[in-house]
């Protein structure tokens, strides 16, 4: 029955859950009803959670916000806190300020909040941090904590400063924080590297030696002990230390001092780049020269020009390479001589390459030249070069009148002469070159630099550059200046070319005026022989007057075929010296004669065409006649006929013509001459015929001799021609007159005149 | 079938082990013994859900029950008589659950007030024999009977509202 009790029990049990009161409970829906319609009425202040599925009051939010700020340690997002709390974030940011009011405590930055606990924390960690690092820089705490440079600044570190964070405000930078011992340790490490330091360093490289930022290190560098100076407050700068700074400017006054000149490259290796104003500044008192490579003190120059006036004076030469140091290099040398080669020195000197060679030296060199260069130019003149060299200037170049000046030297005599004879007539050639020489000179400067090198390649080189080469080559081995034989071969080889020219032109001249000499007296002699040529030639017209009027023309014109035309080939001869031509007028033909005389200058040509012309004509008179006038322009006179003298040459003619006649073997010519001397012998009178005339001349002595000389000359004439003609008879002939030659000539030597015979 | 919040309220209501009638004397106080803990959590829980909506008691032995039953309509509660016995095969058989107050007001209803439950009701109870007990007949029967009638009777005017009744 227990059962049933329990069952009693139950169904108990059952009225007093049915009994028991229902709990008055709102549906969701409803609820939801009537807070809108509170809220509509505003009657209560809720917020709805995100969901939508709960409310929330702000005092109950401002309560969360704070719990969890707490429960976060001190610092939360906004964004995380509403994710948390489950609201909408811009509920979070209206309520903010009610979070803040009254809690000076609590910050809001950069969408978080932050109270005092986590400040003070963070402080704490700052503090270990500074303790530990020895510095610190809020740019870096914005990094590790992600909050801005400001807010650490003024709510965290400033605020904690000394209390909770025991470090020092850099005074240059607050935005840096450091301990005291830091900064000591720091300074003590800066002391300690510039201190070991004895040249100049890069400031970077001690920075990245010591591990110290750039800016410590210059904030730092004023409150260490001085042992050197910055070039500059960056971080390029150099440390240049004290006693390197010493014993630099020590050694550079020591070098100066010894040796009078600064090389720019030492100077540089020293570490000194603006070697100038170091300089200047180095030796404020000194005068120094700047040179190339080198600043030289005015010692050097002192020194230099001090031999360069000892070169002049003992007439040698100076290597200023080897007199100056080693280190000045050509630019420097160069320099140095623009400052020390005064005028006055420059004109007794020359410099090649680093000598100094003085004038009197090149001279005495020079000289040694002399001998071969008169040689060479004698040589040259001698070999006609000369004049060949001066004809092709005159050919070739009407423009460079410092030729012209030469030949019109050459010519001066001659003007001289044909100014003092000839006068206006002269003049007229004269007149027109002067005349060229005004208009050309203005022209002359724009032609010469074009010319300069025609000019240089026409011009004759007396001496050649092998010549003198060889011989300085010798002459300054001994010396040891063997490097300087060429330019100084090329420096001598114009002006000994020029003094060869000259002296080739002095030796032309010489040989001109020697001729000239010559001339003065072959002048006499041509006169004398002349004057016995047209004596001859008046004797023989004489004797030729005495022949038959049928042969006359024939004999006058063979007269002056022969010895008047040697007559003109003389004079001729003598103009063309006299006008310096070279002409062989031995050979002319008479045309030949005529033109050359054409060409003369007209005082020449008036006398002398005439005369030529007669020499084709018929009569020894016009001959005569001309003849004189020509020789009167080759200022010659006829001497007067002296008959005294006439009959020693007819006697001078006859010896001759026997000699000639006894020593003669031609069978023809013996004839000729004894036909010539009986005529002499016969007359007194010369004759002058060739072989063709004999016959007529032998009809014409007939009558002086004796009838066996006749038959005998004339059958010896008679072979003479046989032997002549040639043929089949000549050999006999020629026997014949062999037999006979002596006869003819004992007829002529014995035959006197029949006068004479008489008496 | 049943709606979400009837099937709710169905899953809350413990189920039952014991197959017995009440003519097996030792097994139905077993049962027995099982409804009243049945009805007391289902009662728990609707007056927790603040769904309360009847009163039942039964004779000593169990086999008849009687009480009331209430629907709230337009902030008006309309009470009930409700009644019903055991029956012999019961559990396999589900007990016929009267309201003699609406009898002939509604088509409905057998005689005697025995309301007619849904086409869903009896394979249902069938499937979960025996583990439904009277908790179950009532959310699954009445509940639902009530929920869709009796608005329909007071619309047609055949029930009005009656000032404290119970």
């Amino acid at each position: 029955m227990a059962d049933w009790e329990e069952i009693k029990r139950l169904a108990a049990d059952f009225q007093k859950v049915q009994l028991s009161s229902t709990s008055q409970k709102l549906s969701e829906r409803n609820c939801i009803e009537i807070i809108s319609y509170l809220k509509e009425k505003k009657i209560i202040d809720l917020i709805f959670t995100v969901d939508g599925k709960e409310f929330l009051t702000p005092l109950h939010l401002i309560q969360d916000i704070r719990n969890e700020l707490f429960v976060s340690g001190g610092r939360i997002n906004l964004v995380e806190l509403a994710k948390i709390i489950g609201v909408d974030l811009a509920h979070i940011t209206t309520h903010l300020k009610d979070v803040l009011k009254g809690q000076k405590d609590i910050h809001s930055i950069l969408g978080q909040l932050i109270d005092s606990s986590y400040i003070t924390k963070i402080a704490g960690e700052i503090n270990e941090k500074l303790s530990q690092q020895g510095q610190i820089n809020i740019s870096d705490l914005t990094i590790q904590y992600d909050l801005s440079a400001e807010f650490l600044q003024q709510q965290v570190v400033e605020k904690h400063l000394g209390k909770i964070i025991h470090g020092k405000q850099d005074s240059n930078d607050p935005r840096v924080f450091f301990t005291e011992s830091f900064i000591a340790r720091c300074k003590a490490k800066i002391r300690g590297a510039l201190s070991g330091l004895t040249r100049p360093t890069p400031v970077a490289s001690i920075l990245n030696q010591i591990n110290m930022s750039e800016k410590l290190f210059f904030s730092l560098y004023d409150q260490t002990c001085m042992y050197g100076s910055l070039t500059s407050r960056v971080v390029g700068a150099q440390y240049i230390p004290n006693v390197y700074a010493r014993s630099q400017s020590e050694w550079v006054t020591n070098f100066y001092r010894q040796n009078a000149y600064l090389e720019y490259d030492a100077l540089a290796r020293l570490g000194i780049s603006d070697y100038k104003s170091y300089i200047k500044k180095q030796f404020s008192n000194e005068e120094i020269t700047f040179l190339n490579s080198c600043a030289a003190s005015k010692r050097i120059l002192e020194r230099a020009e001090a031999d360069i006036e000892e070169c002049i004076a003992s007439k040698s030469y100076l290597d200023l390479q080897s007199n100056l140091p080693s280190v000045f290099n050509e630019n420097d040398i160069q320099l140095i001589l623009e400052s020390i080669l005064i005028k006055q020195k420059q004109q007794q000197t020359i410099v090649i390459e680093n000598y100094i060679i003085s004038k009197a030296f090149i001279e005495n060199l020079s000289k040694n030249f002399d001998e071969l260069v008169k040689e060479k130019a004698k040589s040259v003149v001698e070999s006609g070069k000369y004049q060949q060299y001066q004809t092709e200037l005159q050919v070739s170049s009407t423009k460079p009148q410092k030729f012209e000046d030469v030949e019109e030297k050459i010519d001066k005599r001659e003007e001289r002469r044909k100014k003092a004879a000839g006068g206006k007539s002269g003049g007229g050639t004269q007149g027109r070159e002067t005349k060229t020489k005004s208009t050309k000179k203005p022209a002359r400067a724009k032609h010469v630099e074009v010319e300069v090198e025609f000019v240089e390649k026409k011009q004759l080189e007396i001496i050649t550059s092998e010549d003198i080469s060889e011989a300085v080559q010798s002459e300054l081995e001994d010396d040891g200046l063997d490097e300087l034989t060429l330019p100084l071969m090329q420096y001598l080889l114009p002006q000994l070319n020029e003094k060869g020219l000259e002296l080739a032109n002095e030796i032309y001249a010489v040989t001109v005026a020697d001729r000239t000499a010559n001339r003065r007296q072959t002048h006499n002699e041509l006169q004398n022989k002349l004057n016995a040529l047209i004596g001859d030639v008046r004797l023989f017209d004489k004797g030729l007057k005495l022949l038959p009027e049928d042969l006359q023309p024939q004999l006058q014109k063979y007269l002056l075929k022969t010895l008047c035309t040697d007559v003109v080939n003389e004079i001729l001869n003598y103009v063309a010296a006299e006008q310096n031509l070279s002409t062989q007028s031995e050979n002319f033909n008479n045309d030949q004669r005529l033109k050359f005389a054409n060409d003369l200058p007209p005082d020449f040509k008036k006398p002398l065409v005439p005369l030529i012309k007669s020499l084709t004509g018929q009569s020894i008179e016009d001959f005569m006649v001309t003849v004189e006038e020509g020789l009167a322009a080759c200022s010659m006179i006829i001497k007067k006929i002296d008959k005294k003298k006439d009959r020693t040459i007819v006697l001078n003619h006859k010896h001759v013509l026997l000699e000639q006649l006894n020593k003669c073997d031609d069978l023809a010519l013996v004839l000729h001459l004894a036909t010539l001397v009986i005529f002499t012998t016969v007359t007194q009178c010369m004759l002058h015929a060739s072989g063709r005339h004999v016959a007529a001349i032998l009809n014409f002595l007939k009558q002086y001799l004796s009838e066996e000389q006749i038959t005998e000359l004339t059958s010896y004439h008679d072979f003479v021609t046989l032997m002549l003609s040639g043929g089949t008879e000549a050999e006999n002939a020629k026997e014949k007159l062999k037999e006979k030659i002596q006869v003819v000539k004992n007829i002529a030597n014995d035959f006197k005149k029949p006068g004479t015979e008489k008496c | 079938m049943v709606d979400e919040s009837t099937r709710k309220t169905l899953s809350s209501i413990p189920l039952l082990k014991t197959k017995a009638g009440p003519r097996d004397k030792e097994l139905w106080v077993q049962r027995l013994k099982e409804e009243y803990q049945s009805l007391i959590k289902y009662v728990q829980n609707n007056k927790e859900a603040d769904n309360d909506w009847f009163r039942l008691e039964s004779n000593k032995e169990g086999t008849k029950w009687f009480g009331k039953c209430w629907f709230i309509h337009d902030l008006l509660k309309y009470e009930f008589d409700v009644e019903f016995d055991i029956p012999v095969m019961y559990p396999t058989t589900a007990p016929e659950i009267a309201l003699p107050e609406l009898d002939g007001k509604t088509a409905k209803m057998y005689r005697g007030g025995k309301i007619c439950l849904s086409d869903h009701f009896k394979p249902l109870w069938a499937r979960n024999v025996p583990k439904f007990g009277i908790g179950h007949a009532m959310a699954l029967g009445l509940g639902p009977w009530l929920a869709v009638e009796i608005p329909d009777l007071i619309a047609k005017g055949v029930i009005s509202y009656k000032e404290k009744t119970g």
